[in-house]
């Protein structure tokens, strides 16, 4: 199993969703040091690891040999996070719609919708055979430190 | 996530603390609430007020635990929904198909009549 890898605004983590508490760390530490508001540091959390599960599980298939790389970095005024994994990627236009009557009661596809919602720019890249990469904008308001 | 439990009358309350993202803990709340209906447990309430914050695993969660107790003739309720997870049930609607209470003492007595 690879090991983790952790540098400033960079962690690199195994294909286990037990590392997502070490993800939310990093993620909270960086974003405190950027001098973001706790209500952003949440929604960009929410997200991060919304996008980190599904590499996890539907990239890489829960592979101990594959990781999930998360960059994250400051840039006029916004926050911007790609989360990359080694997984086949989806047809990211054939989602279901988790509002509907039908859907509403299932336990899963929320995820994306979620992250739609909660990031001003979710840009997906389906590398064919090499993985999903996934960047997200958030605008934030900083607070003074 | 810690999670803690205890029972008022017949009504179990569960209390997530921290925050419910995927991963090992996640896992605990999911079979809790599954072993709770194999245990004819049939009130349940689920106090969010120490939840900083969940992502669709724990949305996925609170679904399928009320999915599970209402198919078994019981009911699961939401006290103390923080701002934040108010927010995400808005946006996915499921704000319309759970019970949520303001406090606790609100949820307990909307299960005595
Ligand atoms: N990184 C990925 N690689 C491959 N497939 C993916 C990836 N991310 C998402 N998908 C596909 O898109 C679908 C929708 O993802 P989404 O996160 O919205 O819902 P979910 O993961 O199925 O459920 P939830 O996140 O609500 O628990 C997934 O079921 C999966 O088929
Ligand atoms: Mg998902």
């Amino acid at each position: 199993m690879p090991k983790v890898i952790k540098e400033p605004g960079k962690i690199i983590i195994p294909s286990d969703v037990a590392y997502l508490q070490m993800l939310d760390e990093f993620l909270e530490e960086t974003l405190r040091g950027f001098g973001v508001s706790e209500s952003d540091i949440a929604d960009i959390a929410i997200s991060v690891t919304e996008l980190a599960n599904n590499a996890i599980i539907h990239g890489n298939k829960e592979n101990p040999e594959k990781v999930v790389d998360i960059r994250i970095k400051l840039i006029n005024g916004a926050v911007e996070i790609i989360v990359s994994d080694e997984g086949k990627g989806f047809d990211t236009l054939a989602l279901p719609d988790p509002l509907t009557e039908e859907n509403l009661f299932k336990e899963n596809g929320r995820g994306i919708f979620i992250v739609r919602s909660l990031m001003d720019k979710v840009d997906i890249k389906i590398r064919k055979d090499n993985g999903t990469v996934i960047k997200l904008v958030k605008k934030i308001k900083r607070v003074h430190k | 996530m810690k999670l803690s439990q205890r029972e008022i009358n017949d009504v179990v309350i569960l209390e997530p603390k921290g925050k419910i993202m995927g991963g090992p803990d996640a896992t605990l709340l999911h079979d809790k609430l599954h072993e709770l209906i194999k245990d004819g447990k049939k009130k349940v309430i689920v106090d969010l007020a120490k939840v900083d914050w969940m992502n669709s695993t724990g949305l996925g969660i609170l679904i399928s635990g009320l999915t599970t107790m209402r198919n078994n003739g019981g009911e699961l309720k939401l006290a103390n929904v923080t701002d934040k997870i108010e927010s995400l049930l808005t946006i996915t609607k499921l704000i319309t198909v759970f019970e949520n209470y303001d406090s606790l003492e609100e949820a307990l007595n909307s299960f005595k009549t």
